[in-house]
């Protein structure tokens, strides 16, 4: 389980985050949505601290760690219960595929290379890479980086994924292939917190959705209530923006 | 004046026989001043507390005075500090049995370091901040970071810049001639002065620098295809 309380941050007197709550529950997929400036890339990357928090408290499965202080130790434990897809992939550029993917396992976690090297190929295969492995990321195209990005995530068996707008970097046509890939790992229980553009995803995978303005959640709940029947008057407008009301077909 | 174009030759032979001596005193010092680089390079960029400071001095120094001015405050200040400490300590050295070699090397290390400081600094910024963060997603602390992600990186960009290095230290080891090391330039000076041929002696040492340099590029060449493979990008 995740569990924000009360996180805050600011940019000197600018306050893009103003006190949130959030818990995610095991298995939940919870997709944030919220126009730009809103806040939600800055509250997934407070989760594993790539951003440091003013205030507030993170905590995953068990493990709490208080913004005010953190210090270095609890960070680092912190983030090895949680793994990052990022929106430019950030592939480490001079490794291949595979070792992108068994790094954070022989680094961080310390598992023996043959065993590390497994599980790579493991998750490789399911984001349906086999065949490129021994491929730099400079070789592979945005969708193809985006998976091994998955496949790097994924071999870490964290406790929760965060995706940061995992697909609004790729061209067009290649979104499907990411998202399938996602839809897949979603099925298979794994906890996510995604934010993204991609309303019809978030409609389909998400269990919770959570709607940010101005650095607070404005309403949160599930997809189809949040999409159908919207209580609050921002996330109408928001809704009634991005589900165009008549056709543009001629 | 006519040029004896034969005894150029002849002078190569003779004067190549210093060749070991300018690349130690050229080789040694990048090897040491890279280590000095990277230490004070972190310092700098993570504004390690107080020491940054002195590390940005040491760099604006040493860069900012010229490298025979090393050479000749080392030879004469090290041997006076030597002296004063094993005084003190009573550890008896006898500052006159130290090779002058030792002094030179001392001067040129520290020169490298500063030069390499800035040069592997530049390296490390140039990484992309986002190689960081995927590290540190991945659950690595910030020295796995560094050494298993970043300086890698570093490195594959600076490899023109540490060849331009190489190639200014090869010609600026001929100060060491300044505190009687009988390195290339010297032995060219002595081949010259012996024989009466100065152009002769001088042309065939320019020759040596030139053809080390061209071997240096080549090298280097062959290196960054190889660093840099990552880069080079297409389906392969």
């Amino acid at each position: 389980m995740i569990q924000l309380q009360n996180i805050r941050k600011s940019y000197g007197s600018h306050e893009v985050l103003k006190g949130i709550d959030l818990t995610v529950n095991k298995g939940d997929v919870v997709v944030i949505l919220g126009p730009s400036g809103s806040g939600k890339t800055t509250l997934l990357r407070c989760v594993n601290f790539l951003e440091r928090p003013s205030d507030g408290q993170v905590t995953i499965s068990g493990f709490t760690v208080d913004c005010k202080q953190p210090g270095k130790q609890n960070v680092l434990k912190l983030r090895r219960k949680t793994a990052m897809v990022f929106q430019h992939y950030n592939l480490f550029k001079h490794k291949t595929a595979l070792e992108n993917v068994m790094e954070g396992l022989v680094v961080a976690q310390k598992l023996p290379k043959e065993e590390a090297k497994q599980k790579s190929l493991d998750v490789l295969e399911k984001v349906g890479l086999s065949d490129k492995i021994h491929h730099y990321p400079s070789q592979l195209s945005g969708g193809q980086q985006q998976r091994v990005g998955i496949a790097r995530a994924l071999a870490l068996s964290p406790e929760v994924i965060l995706f940061d707008e995992p697909t609004s970097a790729l061209d067009p046509e290649l979104v499907g292939e990411v998202l399938a890939v996602i839809k897949k790992i979603a099925r298979e229980g794994v906890t996510m917190i995604v934010v993204t553009h991609e309303m019809g995803f978030a409609r389909e995978v998400a269990n919770h959705i959570v709607f940010m303005d101005g650095g607070v959640i404005v309403e949160e709940g599930p997809p189809d209530e949040i999409f159908s029947n919207p209580k609050e008057e921002r996330t109408k407008q928001f809704v009634r923006r991005i589900t165009p009301e008549w056709s543009y077909v001629i | 004046m006519t040029i004896d174009i034969p005894f150029i030759i002849t002078c190569f032979f003779e004067i190549v026989t210093a060749l070991p001596l300018t690349l130690v005193i050229t080789v040694i010092p990048l090897i040491i001043g890279f280590g000095i680089g990277v230490v004070t390079a972190l310092m700098r960029i993570y504004k390690v507390r107080f020491l940054h400071r002195i590390a940005d001095f040491y760099v604006s120094f040493l860069r900012g005075t010229p490298v025979v001015l090393h050479v000749l405050i080392i030879y004469f200040a090290l041997p006076l500090l030597i002296a004063k400490l094993s005084d003190q300590f009573g550890w008896g050295i006898d500052t006159a049995s130290i090779p002058i070699l030792v002094f030179v090397l001392t001067a040129f290390s520290l020169t490298a370091g500063a030069y390499m400081s800035e040069i592997i600094r530049s390296g490390i910024l140039s990484v992309n901040q986002g190689q960081v963060e995927a590290a540190y997603a991945v659950g690595m602390s910030t020295r796995q970071a560094l050494w298993r992600i970043v300086l890698p990186q570093a490195i594959g960009g600076i490899l023109p810049n540490l060849c331009n290095l190489f190639i200014g230290f090869l010609h600026t080891s001929t100060f060491a001639f300044t505190v009687s090391q009988m390195e290339l330039l010297g032995k060219a000076n002595v081949v010259a002065s012996v024989n009466l041929k100065f152009l002769e002696a001088f042309i065939a040492a320019a020759l040596i620098y030139w053809g080390m340099t061209i071997i240096a590029e080549r090298i280097t060449a062959f290196l960054e295809k190889r660093v840099t493979a990552y880069n080079r990008g297409g389906i392969a």
